[in-house]
């Protein structure tokens, strides 16, 4: 079952896919791509790049070399969507606080420096493999994308939880998505990295790897299709007795 | 290999960091226990405390060591009453985000203003209390308070102007024994 070009491998690489396809045609319908943009981008462009991937890997004319070629290509622009939709996500999140969003730009910034240098000394101290240097390179390439992705996703989580800052749900089941993704991806990802597992172990990883995106893509279709309902917070809060006059005393003493 | 391992158990902290906050704010408490959340800050006493001129005071009165013991007790004090600040302002945060979501515009404009007071006041009581325990550590330097003590009492007034507007039988007390 847990075979490369298993029924379940076919599902699992190409079902994602099409969902996300569905996922964006509903976001265009609903008109939701108007506030998510970047994930609308990202997500039209995973489908497209994961079924590209698929058909190429699925024909034999199709040389090895040129497989990772569009690998390459696929994971570049797929960061590069990546970061501009984590940029949404924080502002989303954080630009209608002005008091905070300065501060919290400058520590995702403060936090984006530092991963940029820890991933770069994670991919200088990794094993390449001077053979297939198109392949460790790509591992390498996916490692350093998913620690700058996950720190940020940890201190986008990290600054709103200090904050209690409640982010709108889309944003929430989109940042959840891409941290359960990010997580799983960055371990197996860094396993196939630095070390010299066989193959039957990495067509696992694989598995793990779909798998979680698949559920993430239904996480998504969840939380930004399935209207919701309307919210308990809005229930009136039972305030408990005042000093009114001491305050407004006090206020006014600060007023003059 | 050793690399790889603390990339994984990394990943893995991540995640659970990130699945706990998220269960967690899902499991919060109900509104109506927020106000039963805030503590009462006695404003007068933190005043006090927070007086350069009372420092200014010791500081001439007391020998150098007996300065320094009595200004380390002051400042952890000083720390208890910012971070009860601190916690009440994240009280004050949700539930006047809780209010955001009201039809009225006049009490969703107060509720905007208490969230942006007591998130100053929550950032502000971060880098205050960053200062005290540096003090502390240094009991001679300036720990100036008082910005907290002046962001702390423009939030109480917004939060008595959010209860009042939804709740004018009922209005709201976030501090006692002034």
């Amino acid at each position: 079952m847990l075979r490369a070009h298993s029924l379940l491998w076919h599902y699992l690489w190409v079902a994602p896919s099409v969902l996300l396809l569905m996922l964006g045609f509903g976001l265009w319908r609903l008109r939701v791509h108007r506030q998510h943009p970047f994930f609308l981008a990202f997500v039209l462009a995973s489908a497209v790049e994961q079924l590209t991937l698929y058909v190429l890997d699925i024909t034999p004319s199709v040389e090895p070399e040129t497989w990772w070629r569009f690998f390459w290509a696929g994971l570049i622009l797929e960061g590069i969507l990546k970061f501009a939709l984590l940029a949404e996500v924080f502002a989303h999140a954080f630009r209608p606080y002005p008091a905070i969003a300065t501060l919290g730009k400058r520590l995702i910034g403060m936090v984006g420096v530092l991963l940029i240098f820890a991933s770069s000394m994670a991919a200088a101290f990794a094993p390449l493999d001077s053979l297939f240097g198109i392949v460790s390179g790509a591992h390498l390439l996916q490692q350093t994308i998913y620690i700058i992705e996950c720190g940020i996703l940890v201190s986008i989580f990290g600054f709103s939880s200090y904050f209690r800052i409640g982010m709108p749900s889309a944003d929430r089941g989109i940042a959840l998505g891409l941290s359960l993704s990010a997580c799983v991806h960055l371990a197996t990802w860094t396993l196939v990295a630095n070390t010299s597992l066989p193959d039957d172990s990495r067509v696992v990883l694989d598995f793990i790897n779909m798998a979680i995106f698949h559920f993430c893509v239904l996480m998504w279709i969840y939380y930004l299709l399935v209207p919701r309902r309307a919210s308990e917070m809005t229930a009136m809060i039972a305030l408990p007795e005042n000093n009114l006059a001491l305050w407004n005393r006090e206020l006014e003493r600060l007023l003059q | 290999m050793i690399l790889a391992i603390i990339l994984v158990v990394a990943a893995a902290l991540a995640l659970i960091f990130i699945l706990s906050i998220t269960v967690s704010r899902s499991l919060q408490v109900s509104n109506r226990s927020l106000a039963g959340a805030i503590q009462p800050l006695d404003l007068e006493a933190f005043r006090n405390l927070t007086d350069a001129a009372e420092d200014d005071y010791l500081r001439r009165r007391l020998q150098p060591a007996d300065f320094r013991s009595v200004r380390r007790e002051r400042l952890r004090a000083m720390a208890a009453y910012v971070q009860v600040a601190g916690r009440n302002a994240t009280v004050l945060v949700r539930i006047g985000q809780s209010a955001l979501t009201a039809g009225d515009s006049t009490t969703v404009e107060a509720a905007r203003q208490l969230v942006e007071q007591a998130l100053l006041l929550r950032r502000n009581a971060t880098f205050a209390l960053l200062r005290i325990y540096l003090a502390l550590a240094w009991p001679n330097s300036d720990s100036d308070a008082r910005p907290i003590l002046h962001r702390y009492e423009q939030l109480n007034g917004s939060a008595m102007l959010l209860g009042r507007l939804q709740n004018p039988a009922v209005p709201l007390r976030i501090s006692g024994g002034l």
